[in-house]
């Protein structure tokens, strides 16, 4: 299992690699570069030239890319292009655990809510029960997550003022674990809609594949309650796939806080990508771009972990 | 610093769309009220900062806040005439070059240094020491020596008369006994400017918390008296939408509002939610016609094009009637406006005969041609400013009726300003705005020097007026100024390189309890200092 664990490990690194070149390539392929925010007739074109030379953005592209994966390797992802003296792993830090407890917490919902609905519409197959996960499901999958996010802040945020409009913690005001929930709710909800629609899918189909099984077939038989089958031999079976899933879907996550963040003006990672993408800042995409790709590679990783830990057959 | 800022982006303010024209320049202040000492004001802004320096940043977010932290040596008040801040008074030489600056005494910095003639020195050497990394340093070019000559006496002498250097002097003053010893090289990095900016306005840096909010809180040993608010946040709010239901929700108590927002304010306002401030901005919006582009070097045909589309409907259709017609390359509340220039009004039967005149007849297909080749060309505009993208499709209309064949193509900013400006100059026409100086020197924009690299990218050029241009810099006599600017305009306007199409209305949406609130067309917390909350 370590052995397994090492190589894998290994084999992400030329992985890396390829995707940080590809994405260095792609992002400066883009049109414009920062110094489109600078267009001020009380800034002369000489000193955005000075600029671009200060920041090396007159390097050709290979040069660019060796200096920043220099930098990288020991551990440096530059300075900020628009925020001059700001580092951008300070920037990273600074929003990185809002973007890891949001979807933390979205994920614990999604899963919370999803395997016991998907469990509940195996076992009633074909029944309104069924048909009303089945339905709700879909709607969720096709709900965008950015019109629920709407809706939801209009409705519940400014009609009715049960919820904040965004935002982390109310301003001005002293640190409560109670206020800190309160902006959390509406946004974690929204991220994990769609996973938990999918996640529902998932658990239900292969939970349906199990109990028709001989093993579960034979619980029964030998008169063990229809809980402790469902539960006991179903449930630790019918979940194997469905780890996986989850596994391979945790990128989807990230993805889906970059909308959720902009959305509820939730101060992670995300958010800080969408602006560093129409800035061009182009250490911050980077720097966001390699930590995405790190958390998908340890993603799927775990998946396979987990994988082996729930599936006795499986050796690596 | 008010010298901000040109092009108008994606961002806000831009394009507004209000039928309301009585409530001009409302000021909230209640004469009947004293001002209250106490509240934490809370205003919302769709853009970050980037650091508090006002010699290294570049947009307005960061000058907005430098503004409360930082004091300059004068300031541009709503009439945009400068005003003593730091500065008590001023005079200049004969000849104009020597401009001495009388400080006002007592006045302290944040962490109770006193700020003197030698802050103002060492600040205003930095743009112009060798090693300075900023984008400012054409700012001060015409600036030969600073010299204190007393504790509260600067001397700056100019290496030619420059009538805008009043607005060199907006910057805010550092001190010098915390960044004296910081090579100039690396000042620009240092954190001084995002971590712990010590400056002498009226409030006070406390915190920066990363993609949330800044906070700054009154400084109570403010030479012109403590501010009246205890604190200001200055809330980042990404999105248009979400500062709307901030707005909406009272979590935030001012704002600018967007055009495609303003129906929903108006709709807060006769709730008794927000009161809102409406008045025109120091900005005009254009269509630029490429010279470099053969279709457009016929000044007969850009003064066609000019009467061949009606803003009249445009101001009423796309802005609901929030706006003027422009006609000129400034703004009616700059003292350079010129009244009298040429108008070129909407005539479609005009603009035919004048375009037949140019050589160009209708084909079969009823698109005008001239040697075989058709007058069909690409208009582009930034995305995300709904107004231009409108305009865009206005013009395609209207210019239909004429024969010319228009295709509107609207692209992401960055992109987008690439392809407009040097070196690439790709595009045919384009809609976008300028955001205009207090001081109204056209050298930036229309000077022919400025074709190659610069901002005049329809690539305009008349050597006369560039000798004007050249000239109303060094002239002193502001009315003999204004005449030259004027003549310039005239000129310009004359041969239509762009079709100037209207000058837009600021819109700030203000929480009922604020009081004291001047609306400047150049500064949204102009004056913040003598703001109040009525709670």
């Amino acid at each position: 299992m370590l052995s397994y664990i090492i190589r894998r490990t290994l084999m992400a690194i030329p992985l890396l690699f390829g995707i940080s070149i590809l994405s260095f390539g792609i992002i400066h392929m883009a049109p414009g570069d920062p110094t489109a925010l600078m267009m001020d007739p009380n800034i002369k074109p000489e000193d955005m030239e000075a600029y671009k030379e200060k920041y090396g953005l007159n390097d050709p592209p290979h040069i660019q890319y060796l200096k920043w994966v220099g930098n990288m390797l020991q551990g440096d992802f530059g300075q900020s292009l628009i925020r001059q003296g700001t580092d951008v792993s300070y920037l990273i830090m600074e929003r990185l655990p809002n973007t890891l407890f949001l979807m933390g917490v979205s994920t614990l919902l999604a899963v919370l809510i999803s395997i016991p609905f998907g469990i509940l519409s195996a076992r009633k197959p074909y029944t309104l029960t069924d048909y009303s996960v089945t339905f709700t499901s879909f709607l969720g999958l096709a709900t965008p997550n950015f019109w629920l996010g709407l809706v939801l802040i209009m409705f519940l945020s400014v009609q009715f003022g049960w919820f904040p409009t965004g935002g982390i913690a109310t301003l001005n005001e002293p640190f409560s674990v109670w206020d800190r929930i309160h902006h959390l709710i509406l946004p974690a909800f929204v991220l994990a809609t769609a996973d938990m629609a999918a996640l529902t899918r998932y658990t239900r189909t292969s939970m349906l594949e199990v109990l028709k099984q001989d093993y579960i077939r034979t619980a029964r038989a030998k008169g063990f309650r229809e809980q402790k089958v469902v539960y006991k031999h179903g449930l630790r079976n019918g979940l194997i796939p469905v780890i996986t899933i989850f596994g391979l879907m945790l990128p989807s996550f990230f993805a889906g806080t970059v909308i959720v963040e902009k959305i509820f003006n939730w101060p992670g990672i995300g958010l800080l990508f969408v602006d560093a993408a129409f800035q061009r800042d182009y250490p911050i995409i980077m720097a966001v771009t390699v930590i995405t790709a790190v958390l998908t590679v340890i993603g799927n990783l775990l998946a396979d972990i987990l994988y082996a830990v729930f599936d006795p057959r499986i050796e690596y | 610093m008010s010298l901000f800022l040109a092009a108008c982006n994606a961002s806000p303010s831009s394009e507004p769309s209000n039928d309301d024209e009585g409530e001009s320049g409302t000021d909230t202040e209640q004469a009947t009220d004293e001002p209250k000492q106490g509240g934490d004001l809370i205003v919302g802004s769709i853009g970050a900062p980037t650091l508090f320096n006002d010699l290294y940043s570049t947009d307005i977010s960061s000058s907005d806040i430098s503004g409360w932290i930082y004091d300059g040596l004068v300031v541009f008040d709503e009439n945009l005439e400068p005003q003593p801040d730091l500065a008590k008074e001023w005079k200049t030489s004969d000849d104009g070059l020597v401009w001495t600056i009388k400080l006002h005494e007592g006045v302290k910095f944040h962490d109770g240094e006193p700020l003197t003639a030698d802050d103002v020195v060492f600040t205003y050497e930095i743009p112009l020491h060798e090693d300075y990394t900023g984008p400012r340093a054409s700012s001060f070019e015409k600036i030969e020596k600073v010299e204190a000559v007393d504790d509260t006496t600067v001397k700056m002498t100019l290496s030619e008369p420059y009538a805008p250097f009043m607005d060199s002097l907006t910057y805010g003053i550092l001190p010098e006994h915390i960044l004296g010893d910081v090579p100039v090289k690396e000042l620009g990095e240092h954190e001084f400017n995002t971590k712990n900016p010590i400056g002498s306005g009226p409030f006070k840096f406390e915190e920066w918390k990363e993609g949330q909010y800044v906070k700054v809180t009154a400084f109570e040993d403010y030479f012109e008296g403590r501010p009246n608010l205890d604190s200001i946040t200055y809330k980042i709010v990404p999105d248009a939408n979400a500062l709307m239901a901030q707005i909406a929700n009272g979590d935030v108590h001012q704002a600018s509002v967007q055009s495609p927002d303003l129906e929903t304010a108006k709709k807060l306002e006769e709730e008794g939610k927000i009161v809102l401030s409406t008045d025109l901005a120091l900005s005009y919006t254009y269509i630029g016609w490429n010279q470099k582009n053969e279709l457009f070097q016929d000044e007969k045909v850009r003064q066609a094009l000019t009467h061949a589309i009606d803003r009249e409907t445009m101001i009423s259709a796309v802005l609901n009637g929030d706006g003027e017609v422009a006609h000129a390359p400034s703004s009616p509340l700059s003292w350079a406006y010129n009244e009298d220039v040429p108008k070129f009004g909407y005539d479609v039967e005009k603009a035919k005969k004048m375009l037949e005149e140019a050589g160009w007849t209708p084909g079969d297909d009823g698109i005008l041609q001239k040697d075989g080749k058709k007058f069909q060309f690409e208009i582009k505009t930034n995305q995300g400013n709904k107004a231009r993208e409108q305009i865009a499709q206005v013009v395609q209309e209207q210019l239909k009726q004429v024969g010319i064949e228009v295709k509107p193509k609207i692209m992401e900013w960055s992109a987008f300003i690439e392809d407009v400006t040097a070196p690439n100059w790709n595009y045919d026409a384009v809609i976008l705005g300028w955001a205009l100086s207090a001081d109204p020197d056209p050298t930036a924009i229309w000077h022919s020097k400025e074709r190659e690299a610069g901002l005049n990218f329809v690539h305009f050029s008349d050597p006369e007026l560039d000798k004007l241009m050249d000239e109303n810099t060094k002239e002193l006599d502001q009315e003999k100024r204004k005449e030259m600017i004027a003549k310039i305009q005239e000129g310009i306007v004359e041969q239509q390189p762009y079709t100037f199409l209207y000058y837009p209305n600021d819109h700030y949406a203000l929480d009922p309890s604020i009081k004291g609130f001047t609306h400047h067309p150049r500064s949204e917390y102009y004056n913040i200092e003598n703001w109040w909350m009525d709670k």
